[in-house]
């Protein structure tokens, strides 16, 4: 389909135009590879209009690594970016899957490897990379945020509310590119690996087959109950066995109650929370943001039961 | 800080940075409120900010100036933030004849979000890669005529207009207030209809209205 996955090149200008006539003159750019006959095919048109901007976001991915001054290693992030897009047209290419991917490339040699690894990261993640014309997926787990902080924090959720901060979309970044952006390289592969230890289910392997094998856990046998992570535990101990709240969100939740003071006192706008947020960047530790996460998630369950 | 305010008047101007992924928008920012150029900056996900202030007539002007992602599957989010905006700047990247004819887009979008009288420039950066370029002055120009918006073509790699661009859009904000606050019943009117166009969670109408003095 298109010749150039694999080969160790990618594009970065359009190959075709919206209504699928081909676009020959940016072949140069495009490392000589073009489009030769018009697109009709729906699918394969909305993949083709994504690539470049694949390619656009792969240039500048992780570029302070030396590991992406290789030309072939941002053809090896454009592939399996392009091919998981091809994969999941539902989702489709969406900025951040970039920063989530990257890792992955670095880690694993071989890129099917790298590939499947991301695959699986992502069916962790997807549903917030899902977007309309009017909602963002990651919505959902803002709208899980905002029910956190007002159970734990009514103060902090209450000053957010009056300064039209009730939906966090500041706390978009950090949900959609799991702190990415906030840690260094290091310390955000720290945390990931904190944070899936934390949310391992023994299930986990065949819910990905079948969605529904998530939660057959009905029976408290506490040889499987000692198998959980130390997070998803606590639901299953709780009876909390739903679709239910991630880590992540008390990452988030955890972030914010470490600038609770600052934000009741000095934030008077968004621009305000945004920027004691935006403080934040470089200074985070995984092991303590991960630690009082979990202390937010208890205290959670706790006044959520309750309610 | 200057001394010239003691009058104790501020303005605060909301302006937002829109146009195609990857024409430089966050880089314009940086070059404009740090005087820096990140050849390693990332794509933005969701918006970012910063501010800078300049003087006029003597008054402190500060602009807080929101920088958008460029995918459009992030306009769900990104629109949001368009509200109170005072200016906007429409960036396109002079290489790339897309970003350019998607610009009318970006126009639609920012008036079907925007509350208020925006001042706006079309801005044609990367005028640095001029071996590369695929879209003419002229093109700028003339669309930026028949739309009834500024234009400059900027680079903020080598700095050429980008402060001057980001100045005029200020002063124009400026005047735009100046002019709306001679003539203080048109101005009160206009700002309740901006109350009533509001959608939700909007106790006082006043937050809004960002060119506030305060």
């Amino acid at each position: 389909m298109v010749p150039l996955i694999g080969s160790g090149k990618f594009v970065t200008m359009a190959v075709v135009a919206e209504d699928g006539q081909p676009l020959e003159e940016s072949s140069v750019e495009n490392q000589g590879w073009f489009v030769k006959t018009a697109i009709t095919d729906k699918r394969l048109l909305q993949w083709m209009l994504v690539l470049s901007q694949i390619g656009l976001d792969v240039v500048r991915t992780d570029r302070y690594l030396s590991f992406y001054e290789n030309e072939s290693n941002q053809a090896r992030l454009w592939d399996i970016l392009s091919i998981y897009t091809w994969l999941n047209p539902d989702i489709g290419y969406v900025q951040g899957m970039n920063d989530i991917c990257s890792p992955m490339i670095i880690l694993l040699e071989d890129e099917a490897d790298a590939f499947w690894c991301f695959e699986r990261a992502m069916r962790r993640l997807r549903e917030n990379f899902r977007t309309t014309a009017t909602s963002m997926g990651v919505q959902t787990q803002l709208g899980m945020l905002s029910q956190v902080i007002k159970t734990v924090d009514p103060r902090l959720h209450q000053h957010l509310e009056d300064l039209d901060g009730g939906e966090y979309l500041f706390a978009i970044r950090m949900l959609m590119v799991l702190f990415r952006r906030e840690f260094s390289f290091l310390d955000a592969l720290y945390l990931w690996e904190l944070m899936w230890a934390m949310e391992y289910n023994p299930n986990l392997f065949g819910s990905y087959e079948k969605p529904e094998n998530r939660n057959n856990f009905s029976e408290q046998d506490p040889r499987l109950l000692k198998k959980y992570g130390k997070f998803e535990r606590k639901y299953v101990k709780s009876g909390h066995n739903e679709q239910h709240n991630t880590l992540a969100v008390f990452v988030v939740a955890s972030v914010l109650e470490t600038k609770n003071k600052r934000l009741l006192k000095e934030a008077k706008g968004l621009d305000d929370v945004v920027q004691i947020l935006g403080d934040i960047a470089g200074n985070l530790d995984a092991r303590k943001a991960c630690k009082e996460a979990l202390k937010i998630h208890e205290k959670f369950l706790k006044k959520a039961n309750r309610q | 800080m200057s001394d010239d305010d003691e009058r104790g008047e501020e303005y605060l101007f909301k302006i937002v940075i829109i146009g195609d992924s990857a024409v430089g928008k966050s880089n314009l920012l940086t070059r404009y409120a740090r005087n820096e150029f990140n050849p390693n900056s990332k794509a933005t996900i969701g918006v970012e900010f910063q501010t800078q202030s300049m003087v006029i007539d003597g008054k402190e002007v500060k602009a807080q100036i929101w920088d958008t992602a460029g995918q459009e599957r992030f306009r769900a989010v990104t629109s949001a933030y368009y509200r109170g905006a005072v200016g906007a700047l429409v960036v396109y990247d002079i290489t790339r004849s897309s970003t350019f004819e998607n610009v009318g887009r970006w126009l639609d979008e920012l008036n079907t979000h925007s509350d208020t009288t925006v001042a706006k420039m079309l801005i044609g950066n990367k005028c640095d890669l001029e071996s590369i370029r695929a879209v003419s002055v002229e093109e700028g120009k003339s669309l930026a005529e028949s739309e009834g918006l500024f234009f400059m073509e900027t680079s903020a790699l080598d700095s050429t207009n980008v402060k001057t661009a980001f100045e005029m859009v200020i002063r124009e904000i400026y005047s735009n207030m100046s002019r709306k606050q001679l003539n203080s019943d048109s101005y009160k009117e206009e700002l309740s209809s901006n109350r009533v166009s509001l959608v939700k969670n909007d106790n006082e109408g006043t937050k809004t209205f960002s060119c506030c003095s305060r």
